[in-house]
């Protein structure tokens, strides 16, 4: 049978050199630089077979189809994420303690601050949607993580309670199916509760507009699984035109190059359509009337929040705890905001982004 | 870099074996060698000094036991014997880890294969000092016996005769690269595909304490340690078999569907063939010579099986699991002539392979022994929705490990070989190592590589 064997070698040999000169020669990804450390403890081997499979062609196709394939022969988790009947799921193991970490540096930020402190702990699609998981994925579910949270927290904190709000609206169009995050109707729920604590009128959601930019949005949850026959998303923009326009919406990036920041930018994809690409520090001043200021720590969850607070607030400082490091006054003079909002995902808080910050 | 990795796959593979190829003959080894280098090199450069530094001293010491009268031998003998052990030991035993520290290496580094290697210098310098085979003076044949990157990770582990024969008899040519191929998908399918579904299994089975565990999950979990530690094992010793095929050598298989065995002695002969040879060789025959007492001798057995287990997890689940596997196979050979025994050995074997198997997979004695009493109703829970979840969603990859620990599928192709067919195995074979491939990468797509391992060795 040594004709057959021949065949194989020769069959095999061709596929694995056409994929191998099309990593090698057609890739986008380079190589990770090597230093002496590195080199030494073999942690750029890592490095290289990321490249690779960065460089890979047609890396999404295969991956769909591996996303495909797990989820025939096994579970269908697939990259830490859980491919459900209708949308996909992150599956994390967080614990109760993560939560102590969070509380103690708002408790201390509160000490020191004159003004008044709210907290908003925004569920993932997993806490809302989380009841369809097989219970050992999640041990720890994030209503017991915001409980746990809101506990710790000193009695001068006002706390918004946003996952019963938006568990009661779990039928409606609140998350991304491909994504963690809550879409603007989502936002929008909780908004009218959080602006009503801060101590305004809602606006009422008849008097918005509401454009489709995309329907075709993959989140990132599709991102980490590059599974095709998830749904796509949709995102929305909310317009209200009462007369207050965005004089100036402004970022610092990471390099501390301060840059111009176009709000529901269509041209930005993704997420990014809201307060463009992620920056440490973002400040925006707008025509209301009012010399309200409002100071915001957040996350990815508050980008599409943001523009609904516009119409408040005379001007809104947003500092993104997942960006900024270090000592956060280098962007902002607390004692300039008479309200500091934290809108933080329970993910987030779970993976101590507020450590990150001082 | 380990085989199940498109790195390995696509970029180092077709690399070594394009510059293997066009190197002159009498280079190859030398070729060999340096991939080699390479291959452990990805590990990090102290990695590859280590297992230079490993290589040199066995070489040295082996000519120096060559050399000096046969009354001193065993004290060079003893000594090198020796530091290998605590070599083996710093890297695998937690409680050890000096050597890592004075190292400095990173969190998790550790020198793959260091278990099969240090057994094979082990077996090389007890086969110089009985004078069985000769010290060999050529170091790059020597340093290709402990460090050739298709044999590193999974052995075989063949005494040093088996392997110079290997390499003089080496035939490189077109055929040899598709058997090596064939073997080589063959083996990275049971890895991929399989180990790694049952390794999520064994996981998610045993991922609530035992008080809260059904039997049934925890028997689940045990099955899936079982054959997703065959699949682990049998998938890396294939994906080098092949490898070692497609450069040229042939070497004999690892397993030989051992899990299905009819007796708990066959499966012993068929699990790990050459380690299990290396514990009898260099081990229990030489110390049961040294006795004519049969409790001894017994004890000797089992007492070997032990290190065994100790060898594969450093852990003290892993000396019992074993010590009882010794009892068990000197038990049913007591037991076999009872004719019930004889003619349904399947029905026993499978549950005490199982049941054992506890003790390797948590190492802890005493987590162990809780498992067991879950398995037996302990907790109170008999069964579970989480197990009919985990039972459903893993039913595919169950049924194939099953038919894959068979040896069905290789008794049809043999038969079809064999008949008027036989042709359309010609067709068929590169269709579906191509199929088979295609179904790795994209398991692999991800990460770019396989991650789940259950075993360090």
């Amino acid at each position: 049978m040594k004709r057959t064997e021949k065949i194989t070698a020769a069959a095999v040999m061709t596929f694995i050199i056409a994929f191998s000169a099309v990593t090698l020669f057609g890739g986008r990804c380079e190589i990770p630089k090597t230093g002496k450390n590195v080199l030494l403890d073999g942690g750029f081997s890592e490095g290289i077979m990321n490249c690779t499979a960065e460089n890979f062609p047609m890396k999404n196709k295969w991956r769909s189809v591996g996303a495909g394939l797990s989820s025939k022969v096994g579970e269908p988790i697939v990259n830490g994420v859980y491919i459900a009947d209708d949308r996909l799921l992150s599956v994390g193991s967080a614990s109760l303690e993560d939560m102590d970490s969070a509380a103690e540096f708002v408790n201390d930020f509160t000490e020191n601050y004159g003004g008044a402190v709210y907290f908003a702990a925004i569920p993932t699609s997993t806490g809302i949607y989380g009841d369809t998981l097989p219970s050992y994925l999640l041990p720890v579910t994030e209503k017991q993580q915001a409980d746990r949270l809101y506990e710790k927290l000193s009695a001068d904190i006002r706390k918004i309670d946003a996952y019963t709000i938006l568990k009661m609206l779990s039928d409606n169009y609140i998350y991304c199916r491909s994504d963690t995050r809550w879409t603007s109707y989502g936002a929008y729920c909780v908004y009218r509760t959080v602006i009503q604590k801060l101590g305004f009128i809602p606006v009422s959601y008849d008097k918005y507009t509401i454009r489709h930019v995309t329907d075709s949005y993959h989140g990132n949850l599709y991102s980490r699984t590059s599974y095709m026959e998830s749904k796509p998303d949709i995102l929305d923009i909310y317009e209200y035109d009462d007369g207050t326009l965005i004089e100036e919406c402004s970022g610092i990036d990471r390099d501390g190059v301060r840059r111009r920041i176009i709000p529901y930018d269509e041209s930005n994809s993704g997420y990014e359509l809201y307060l463009g690409e992620p920056m440490p520090f973002v400040k925006i001043r707008t025509t209301v009337n009012n010399d309200k200021k409002l100071l915001v720590i957040g996350d990815k969850s508050a980008d599409c929040f943001i523009p609904f607070l516009t119409k408040h607030y005379s001007e809104i400082a947003l500092i993104s705890a997942q960006c900024a490091e270090g000592d956060i006054e280098k962007y902002v003079a607390f004692d300039d905001y008479e309200q500091t909002l934290f809108l933080v995902g329970l993910d987030s808080v779970a993976e101590g982004i507020l450590d990150n910050i001082k | 870099m380990t085989y199940s990795s498109l790195l390995f796959i696509y970029i180092f593979l077709p690399a070594a074996l394009g510059a293997y190829c066009i190197v002159p003959k009498k280079l190859k080894n030398v070729a060999l060698l340096l991939e080699s280098m390479i291959f452990c090199g990805f590990m990090g450069l102290k990695m590859l000094l280590f297992i230079m530094l490993f290589c040199a001293a066995n070489y040295i010491a082996a000519l120096f036991i060559y050399s000096i009268r046969p009354k001193i031998r065993c004290i060079p003998m003893a000594a090198a014997i020796l530091f290998d052990i605590v070599m083996l030991v710093s890297f695998r035993a937690e409680d050890f880890s000096y050597l890592h520290g004075f190292m400095r290496l990173s969190e998790g580094a550790f020198p793959w294969g260091i278990s099969l290697f240090t057994l094979s210098a082990i077996g090389y310098l007890i086969d110089v000092y009985k004078g069985n085979i000769r010290a060999d003076k050529n170091f790059v044949r020597f340093s290709l016996y402990i460090m050739m990157f298709p044999r590193i990770i999974m052995g075989p582990a063949v005494s040093y005769d088996i392997f110079a024969a290997a390499l003089r008899k080496r035939r490189f040519n077109i055929a040899e690269i598709g058997a090596g191929l064939t073997l080589f998908i063959k083996g990275l399918a049971k890895k991929v595909i399989l180990a790694d579904q049952l390794y999520m299994l064994y996981s998610a089975s045993m991922s609530g304490d035992f008080g809260s565990t059904s039997a049934a999950a925890a028997w689940l979990g045990v099955i899936s340690y079982m054959f997703c530690l065959y699949f682990t094992l049998s998938g890396l010793s294939d994906m080098g078999a092949g490898l070692s095929r497609c450069f040229g050598y042939r070497f004999p298989s690892s397993f030989s569907y051992p899990i299905f065995s009819g007796r708990i002695r066959v499966f012993a002969s068929r699990w790990h063939i050459q380690i299990i040879h290396w514990f009898r060789k260099y081990i229990t025959r030489p110390l049961s010579s040294m006795t004519d007492d049969p409790l001894l001798s017994k004890l000797v057995f089992a007492g070997v099986w032990s290190l065994a287990g100790f060898w594969y997890g450093f852990s003290w689940g892993g000396v019992l699991w074993g010590g009882l596997m010794g009892i068990a196979i000197m038990t049913e050979n007591k037991l076999r002539k009872f004719k019930l025994l004889r003619s349904n050995g399947i029905f026993y074997t499978i549950p005490v392979i199982m049941i054992l198997s506890v003790f390797l997979a948590l190492g802890d004695v005493s987590d162990a022994f809780r498992c067991l009493w879950t398995m037996v109703g302990g907790s109170g829970i008999l069964a579970d929705s989480m197990t009919a979840y985990l039972l459903r969603s893993y039913a595919v990859a169950l049924i194939v490990a099953v038919y894959a620990s068979t040896d069905l599928f290789r008794n049809t192709v043999t038969r079809v070989k064999n008949s008027r067919l036989g042709w359309t195995l010609s067709v068929l074979t590169p269709i579906a190592m191509l199929g088979l491939l295609c179904i790795c990468t994209s398991l692999m797509a991800y990460s770019g590589y396989s991650e789940m391992m259950i075993i360090k060795l």
